[in-house]
């Protein structure tokens, strides 16, 4: 068991740096928190580590409404940054799982997304700018806060999903979306996962592609259509499936499981692995991606096995939550990529004795 | 400095006699790039794929020799010049596509494919690229890769990071590796993210795993005038605040315009203050209710002569004005410096005065063609390079524009990347600790800093610019 005992909850980015800081040169470690909903994932940390809590850093930086830009602290709720944009119309398309509660903070270092990453992506597409505290103190900033930028390394794009591991994030700025004109929900039931699989593809192709699409292992589909009133109106009819309530999303987005993989495939080889994963396993897809959530049964011997075929098609299975003796037994990312010593130099030049989550991400 | 002739005879064996140049003569056309400085390379050297790639590299860096790599050296930044000498990797012999895959709707490309090429062959299959710089009939797909570019219709899309899914790359050690792929996960640091983009500073790019889209059933297309840039400023801010997200949404000053419409006779209005090119796609529904939109917003903004393109042709001639802009501003004086900046949308009427200002101050005509939706502004400064000491003039003058786009809040580069051109303003929008960041980042990739020496990083060292105009090429080749 790893103990933290003593936490930080600093109050602005300068002090968030200074305690990151001081814990190196006492070479001690931290584990950075924010809403604490993917706080396990990864591997168990290798070490004690401090408490270090970004939900101190709470403000709406900058809001320009004209512009469609928002600048953050990272210890914002995703909730309350989106009631603020809400306020003018926008939103920030980002719908994970796991929620609510989740700090944006949190959001970037993880990595996570939902069902809306098959219409606008992941955060990787719309963070436009960053501001990190590393462990020798300073702060460091990339991006900006325009929605196109090539100036200088596009270090959004190392710091997102890297848990962390390059310096603590306590700024953001992304770019948002005026909430579409219609936003429409359809499901369609199924005995036979293979006609829940036909008809999800079915929706996949509509000439105006839906937003989202998620399948489940009930037989379910769910589908979503943003655009004109006409256009999705017309989608609608042309697919036949029932209406349902918008909250099936609000739903959809507390679905945590206990011991949880994440699959991640190229889109077309995403069937023959979750068709694999045995007839009373529960899970979530979202075929158009080629991503699906796996509540796992078994213990670590099913993970190993599924990563291996899923490996072998091009793709990796990562655990997001779950006790950590089952993250220790089945490993939280599996084989590590052949880059892993590129990865290794980036973190050493940043984090060079691995005083922010040692042992927790893959390098 | 020439190589060492022992080092030109392991280039030579590496790629093949016929495919190393060294004589000065032939090193000459490779001075320049589509921007304002140049350098004569040592050796240009040409190989036909990955494995020569890495050879060449290997060599470079056992004796410590820079490598810049080089497409079709339409880079706007300086990106592709040989500031510190060394060899231009040339890749337009790796010009294959390699697969369009229909199914999973990917492509998989060598670097010195054209980014309209790839289109066409996609367009069989009912897909396209999305990334469209004005260059693209010229450009290619590795240069696109390195510097990030962007294009009109980036505004809906996204620019070429949004689309790249996967690369075959060369490390400064000629180490091969695939960052990324077909999956949208993967496992550990986003590699691919950061070398995207990266200028050729970090790696030397081989293969291009690309994402194609659907194309669109329907597109509608609408030229509208307004009587002043500003008023079609605030015409752009009002459309996306109306929530609506054109396709494209372009702008043209009077300059531009009456040039255009010179060479193109596309029926752009001459008589306006500015133009827009706004264009919306999807299904017939929802062009017809968002172009109805379009249309009702900017007549609130003081839009007039709006005309939609009835027919494919008119489109493509619609588009032609706009992509050929530039090359029809040598009508007003034979050569331009086109600069690239992005402020915050709404500050585009502020910034477009302030460029006329400067424009007004140093007595340089200057054109506006840009992407009015990103914000992304690219002024031209035209001039006459047999006039006496222009030049000093037209680099004052962009770079006070630069300036302007940094104290309103932008950004020093939206698509054309840093290179030679900006390095020096980096510390403009970053912090000596945001640049040691980036630094940190360039010594893991490159420890002994072989990967195009010079570039992006400002050089506190750095001699007076070369300018290429000085060696008198520069007169007779066409600036664009």
């Amino acid at each position: 068991m790893v103990s933290r005992a003593t936490a930080e909850k600093p109050a602005t980015a300068e002090e968030l740096a200074r305690r990151l800081h001081e814990a190196a040169e006492a070479g001690l470690a931290v584990f950075p928190v924010g809403g604490g909903r993917a706080a396990e994932m990864g591997d168990p940390p290798a070490r004690d580590c401090i408490e270090l809590r970004t939900t101190a850093l709470d403000r709406v930086l900058e809001h320009s409404q004209a512009d469609m830009v928002v600048s953050v602290e990272a210890g914002i709720t995703l909730e309350a940054l989106q009631a603020e944009l809400a306020k003018s119309g926008q939103f920030l398309p980002l719908d994970p799982f796991n929620s609510p509660g989740h700090t944006i903070g949190g959001l970037l270092a993880a990595g996570w997304t939902g069902p809306l990453r098959l219409r606008y992506g992941s955060p990787r597409d719309f963070l436009i700018g960053i501001r990190v505290a590393l462990p020798d103190g300073r702060l460091a900033t990339a991006g900006g806060r325009v929605v196109k930028n090539v100036s200088g390394y596009d270090l959004m794009k190392l710091h997102y999903g890297a848990l962390g591991t390059l310096g603590v994030i306590v700024a953001a700025s992304f770019k948002v979306f005026p909430k579409p004109l219609q936003d429409v929900t359809v499901e369609s039931a199924h005995e036979s996962m293979v006609d829940a699989w036909v008809a999800a593809e079915r929706a996949l192709a509509m000439p105006m592609p839906p937003a989202a699409v998620e399948l489940f292992s009930n037989g379910r589909v769910l589908a979503r259509f943003l655009g004109s009133p006409d256009a999705t109106k017309r989608m609608v009819a042309d697919l036949g499936w029932k209406a349902v309530d918008a909250a099936a999303w609000d739903l959809h987005s507390k679905a945590a499981p206990a011991r949880w993989a994440r699959i991640a495939m190229p889109r077309h080889q995403l069937r023959s692995i979750v068709d694999n994963l045995g007839a009373g396993e529960q899970w979530w897809a979202s075929p158009g991606t080629g991503i699906a959530n796996w509540d796992v049964a078994g213990g670590a011997d099913d993970v190993r096995a599924v990563r291996t075929a899923a490996g072998a098609a091009g793709g990796s299975v990562v655990l997001l939550a779950g006790p950590s003796e089952f993250r220790h037994d089945a490993g939280a990312w599996g084989t590590p990529p052949a880059t892993l010593h590129l990865m290794r130099r980036l973190r050493s030049a940043f984090d060079p004795n691995h005083v922010i989550n040692p042992g927790r991400f893959v390098v | 400095m020439p190589l060492d002739k022992a080092v030109l005879e392991e280039l030579r064996r590496a790629v093949g006699r016929e495919h190393v140049i060294d004589s000065s003569n032939d090193l000459r056309i490779f001075e320049r790039d589509a921007s304002i400085e140049g350098a004569v390379p040592d050796a240009v050297v040409l190989p036909a794929n990955t494995a020569e790639v890495s050879s060449v590299i290997r060599v470079a860096a056992k004796h410590r020799i820079p490598v810049v790599l080089r497409g079709a050296g339409t880079g706007l930044s300086g990106g592709a010049v040989t500031v510190r000498g060394g060899i231009a990797l040339q890749v337009t012999r790796m010009r294959r596509i390699l697969e369009i895959d229909p199914i999973a709707q990917t492509a998989l490309v060598e670097p010195g494919v054209v980014n309209q090429e790839l289109s066409l062959a996609a367009a069989s299959h009912r897909l396209f690229y999305a990334p469209d710089p004005s260059s693209q009939k010229a450009c290619t797909i590795g240069g696109n890769a390195a510097e990030n570019s962007g294009g009109p219709h980036c505004l809906y899309y996204g620019v070429t990071t949004n689309h790249v899914l996967g690369m075959e790359v060369v490390f400064a050690d000629g180490s091969v590796q695939w960052v990324s792929g077909d999956a949208p996960e993967r496992v550990g640091l986003d590699l691919c993210g950061v070398l995207v983009g990266s200028e050729g500073t970090l790696c030397a790019i081989t293969k291009i795993k690309v994402r194609l889209l659907r194309m669109p059933p329907s597109v509608a297309t609408l030229l509208a005038a307004f009587p002043t840039i500003e008023a079609a400023s605030q015409a752009v801010s009002a459309v996306i605040a109306a929530g609506i997200v054109p396709a494209a949404l372009e702008m043209m000053d009077q300059v531009c315009v009456g040039a255009v419409e010179a060479h193109y006779h596309a029926g752009y209005p001459t008589d306006a203050g500015a133009v827009l090119l706004a264009e919306v796609d999807g299904i017939p529904e929802s062009t017809v209710e968002l172009m109805a939109a379009v249309r009702s917003v900017l007549a609130q903004n003081q839009g007039y002569a709006m005309r939609e393109a009835q027919s494919p042709v008119e489109r493509d001639l619609l588009w032609a004005g706009r992509k050929g802009a530039i090359g029809a501003l040598g009508r007003i004086k034979p050569n331009y410096y086109l600069h690239d900046g992005v402020v915050p949308r709404s500050k585009l009427p502020q910034i477009l005065s302030a460029v006329g200002e400067i424009g007004t101050h140093y007595k340089l005509p200057v054109a506006n063609v840009f992407h009015a939706g990103d914000g992304n502004l690219h002024p031209n400064i035209l001039f006459d390079l047999r006039e006496r000491d222009v030049l000093p003039q037209v680099e004052s003058a962009g770079e006070e524009m630069l300036r302007a786009v940094v104290e309103l809040g932008g950004a020093l580069s939206g698509e054309h990347g840093i290179g030679l051109e900006k390095s020096a303003f980096m510390p403009w929008v970053y912090s000596p600790d945001d640049l040691d960041a980036m630094r940190r980042v360039k010594d893991a990739f490159d420890a002994h800093g072989i990967m195009n020496p010079g570039k992006i990083f400002p050089d506190p060292e750095r001699k007076v610019p070369h300018l290429a105009g000085r060696t008198g090429l520069a007169i007779e080749a066409k600036w664009w």
